[in-house]
């Protein structure tokens, strides 16, 4: 298999979702990711559910198998001067560093960026943090329900709320910030290589997973600052707005804004007398009927499966689509043609399949390999730097590797 | 401007709405000249939308949606429905790196714009193609749809809802955005093997993928355990409380993460103490999580008539993970955006000074950004065509007379 980044060495020194998030995209991209474990306890997502078989276990947890996926477990304690030592060895001939420690964690060990870059000035540094490295909020603690809440889409959603009171701001489901901010960080470390290519100089990444998520919501944005109307969640106070809708086996999801579609969307309803009204001929019309036409859609699509519904509806041209749960889609023959997800063997934790990428490429696939167990390569790193082996098993003992 | 990190990489830019521009304004904001190449037949539908309109009056150049989607870009016009129109778009697509193009499958077939036929015009392009659910597959890589409609195909409105409730959306056009810097950081990859190898290669982006990488610990949880783990609420595996709480005033609210025993004493400090935290049931994690419905009663009443936005000051300088939920007005307002330089002003001739959302990161050695003004329909025709594909004023002229450059 090619790979395209099989030439860039990746120091992982994160835990939890938003760095090892970023990390795992290198790797699956075919760099050399060395990941950095406190000794014992290892990344805290090695605690976290699910974990396969419902049984707690550092070498079972989904969550880290799946972010964690080809890199190497290098145990290490870099807040004691010996293993910052070895941190300093090991980025001496790295290209990139992530890290998502709180802003100035790395200073206060003595490992800040312009250390490093006395150490390697071709070396990448990219901090991901819930708020950035300066600014009022940048000590604030943060995790994906902060930082999702705190922005725009975090209002809005879930959108279309009838009981004000009752329905309170939903944070996404899964790490909807955190993986903003891990993409963003990723994106940037790729722009900063290219601009190394020219100037021979690495340099330092803020990246915020708060501002990474704000950036989601410029059509609210611009519903406010261009058009005037502060952006709300109520309905009524909004035009028109989408939400799954429910048919006989579940729910679908269409939009029948323009002319054609409603036409499509009349079509695969059999063309019922009650949406004939000229009421609705006109977009505006639908617009301002928009409660009695809803209804009115909503008593037909309840009487039909939602497979006709969105078969039916696409040939017919409608905007139409199955609202499945999570098992749905991971059975879907569409996903498993696409080889969306994909086998992946471990020795402790067994074999299952893992969601294969985040996009597809045809000449350099992202190929994920399994997760390292906690510390499985200590010795071979510690080996390659040039640490004797009697070396080794005194930084074992003290508890530095 | 200093030398930016995509100098000399150019793209050509067939895509509209909201995930592809999403993309090219990455690589614009970074140094990348991006041609921008629209086609009055269908114009952008992010420079006509009612709702964006600056001041409610309507002209293409005018538009928020556009504006904030957009700048730092170039933007021709080419109607790809004619031979000329074709060929000319062929001509850009020999000089450039990337070709990205976010039409529905049917869409790009009828006008050309599959990688079998742009590889064929240039052997080591890298075409990104960015749609609903893939371009390949079985069916549904043929549907037309738009970013919410790839949340329902995976799963996430399903698992977006009140515990045992119907799914629900999640705000704005999400995997819209989530798949734009996921797939500037492969396009990048694809790029440097390119300048290694010499060989180009096709991405198919599908918004609905990006969004499985997200919720991973329901695939993962199905794939070892079996089990569809459905609508969580704000329920966290580990955290409690963890949730949004009302506040005083016009739907305010504040969010509120607990992840150990110090935020834990810290907030009942804020909240002075109050005699039914000192029940042993909340003393450890263990406790409030199986406790967690109880604890967001107590909470809930204590919020109530508070302000949101001091209120989480004050939760942060005590050490409690909280945030004030932002909306529209407060976002604009909000004194960090500001001060971080996520925000940029912008003037433009036809609607004065308006507030820019930026790229969200920060690199050390490129202290300023491609920020220059979204472009009017059609601003740089005689600049690429003539410039780039040295055509005459008069043959533009003539282009521009026949409606192939339109």
């Amino acid at each position: 298999m090619k790979k395209a980044l099989d030439d860039i060495t990746v120091v992982e020194y994160a835990e939890l979702m938003s760095g090892p998030m970023c990390a795992k995209m290198f790797s699956d991209m075919g760099a050399e990711v060395i990941k950095i474990e406190l000794p014992d306890r290892g990344d805290q997502a090695r605690h976290l559910p699910p974990f396969a078989g419902d049984v707690p276990h550092p070498e079972k947890s989904g969550m880290f198998l799946y972010l964690n996926t080809g890199k190497k477990s290098l145990t290490l304690d870099p807040t004691k001067p010996t293993g910052a030592s070895i941190f300093r060895k090991l980025i001496s001939s790295a290209d990139v560093l992530i890290e998502n420690h709180p802003p100035g964690f790395l200073a206060s060990i003595g490992l800040d960026f312009a250390s490093l870059h006395a150490i390697n000035p071709r070396l990448i540094v990219a901090s991901i943090t819930p708020f950035g490295q300066h600014g009022p909020y940048k000590d604030w603690k943060g995790c994906d329900l902060i930082e999702w809440a705190m922005s725009l889409a975090g209002y809005n959603t879930p959108t279309l709320v009838d009981d004000e009171e009752n329905e309170n701001p939903l944070r996404a489901p899964g790490h909807a910030a955190e993986m903003m901010g891990a993409t963003n960080a990723a994106a940037a470390i790729m722009c900063a290589l290219f601009h190394r290519d020219t100037t021979g100089e690495g340099q330092w990444i803020d990246a915020p997973c708060w501002q990474a998520t704000v950036n989601t919501a410029k059509i609210e944005m611009a519903v406010y600052s261009y058009f005037g109307v502060p952006f709300s969640r109520l309905r009524g106070k909004q035009p028109a707005g989408l939400e799954p809708l429910p048919c006989r086996d579940g729910y679908v999801y269409t939009l029948w804004a323009a002319d054609s579609h409603f036409t499509a969307l009349k079509a695969l309803l059999g063309n019922p007398p009650a949406l004939d009204s000229e009421l609705f001929d006109t977009l505006a019309g639908r617009q301002a009927n928009d409660d009695a036409l809803r209804m009115l859609i909503r008593q037909e699509l309840i009487k039909y499966d939602m497979e006709y519904l969105v078969t039916e509806g696409q040939k017919l041209g409608l905007t139409i689509g199955p609202v499945y749960t999570v098992a749905q889609a991971a059975e879907h023959p569409h996903l498993t043609a696409r080889q969306a997800f994909a086998e992946i063997s471990h020795p402790v934790a067994g074999c299952f399949k893992y969601p294969q990428h985040l996009v597809s490429l045809s000449r350099t696939p992202p190929s994920p390999l399994r997760a390292p167990m906690l510390g499985e390569h200590t010795a071979e790193i510690l080996s390659q730097l040039g640490i004797s082996h009697e070396e080794q098993q005194r930084l074992r003992a003290t508890g530095i590797i | 401007m200093a030398h930016l990190p995509l100098d000399g990489i150019r793209v050509a830019d067939f895509s509209w709405i909201i995930n592809g521009p999403q993309i090219a304004q990455w690589f614009a904001a970074m140094g990348a000249e991006v041609i921008k190449i629209e086609s009055q037949v269908y114009m952008d539908i992010s420079r006509t939308n009612p709702a964006g309109m600056a001041e409610r009056k309507p002209g293409p150049n005018r538009n928020g949606f556009y504006h904030m989607l957009n700048y730092g870009k170039k933007a021709v016009n080419l109607n790809l429905r004619t031979t000329k129109g074709y060929e000319l778009a062929c001509e850009l697509i020999k000089k450039s790196d990337f070709v990205l193009e976010c039409f529905p499958r049917p869409v790009a077939e009828r006008l050309g714009l599959t990688y079998e036929k742009i590889k064929a015009v240039k052997h080591d392009i890298i075409m990104i193609s960015v749609s609903l659910l893939g371009k390949t597959g079985a069916e549904p890589s043929t549907w037309v749809g738009w970013g919410p409609m790839a949340c329902c195909f995976v799963g996430m409105f399903d698992a977006q809802g009140y515990p045992g409730g119907p799914p629900r959306q999640t705000g704005g056009t999400w995997p819209d955005y989530s798949i734009a810097s996921t797939v500037v950081f492969h396009a990048l990859a694809a790029l440097r093997y390119r300048n290694r190898t010499g060989e180009g290669q096709w991405i198919d982006a599908s918004m609905g993928e990006t969004v499985i990488g997200q919720m991973h610990e329901w695939f993962m949880d199905y794939f070892m355990n079996g089990r569809d783990r459905r609508q969580r609420g704000n329920h966290d595996d580990l955290m409690a409380p963890h949730n949004t709480y009302k506040c005083r005033g016009d739907d305010n609210w504040i969010a509120i993460a607990v992840s150990n025993d110090s935020e834990w004493k810290a907030l009942c400090k804020v909240m002075g103490d109050p005699a039914w935290t000192h029940a042993p049931k909340f003393a450890d994690q263990f406790g409030r999580l199986s406790n967690r419905d109880e604890i967001d009663r107590y909470l809930r009443e204590w919020t109530r008539n508070q302000d949101h936005l001091s209120l989480a000051a004050t939760l942060q300088q005590a050490g409690v993970p909280a945030a004030p939920v932002l909306d529209s007005i407060e976002i604009f307002a909000d004194q960090h955006l500001w001060e971080w330089g996520y925000w940029w002003k912008m003037n433009h001739h036809e609607v004065g000074e308006r507030i820019m959302p930026g790229i969200p990161v920060k690199l050390s050695n490129v202290p300023e950004l491609n920020y220059s003004y979204p472009p009017d329909v059609g601003q740089h025709n005689y600049e690429v065509f003539g410039g780039l594909l040295g055509l005459s004023n008069a043959e533009i002229k003539m282009l521009i007379e026949e409606k192939v450059i339109y």
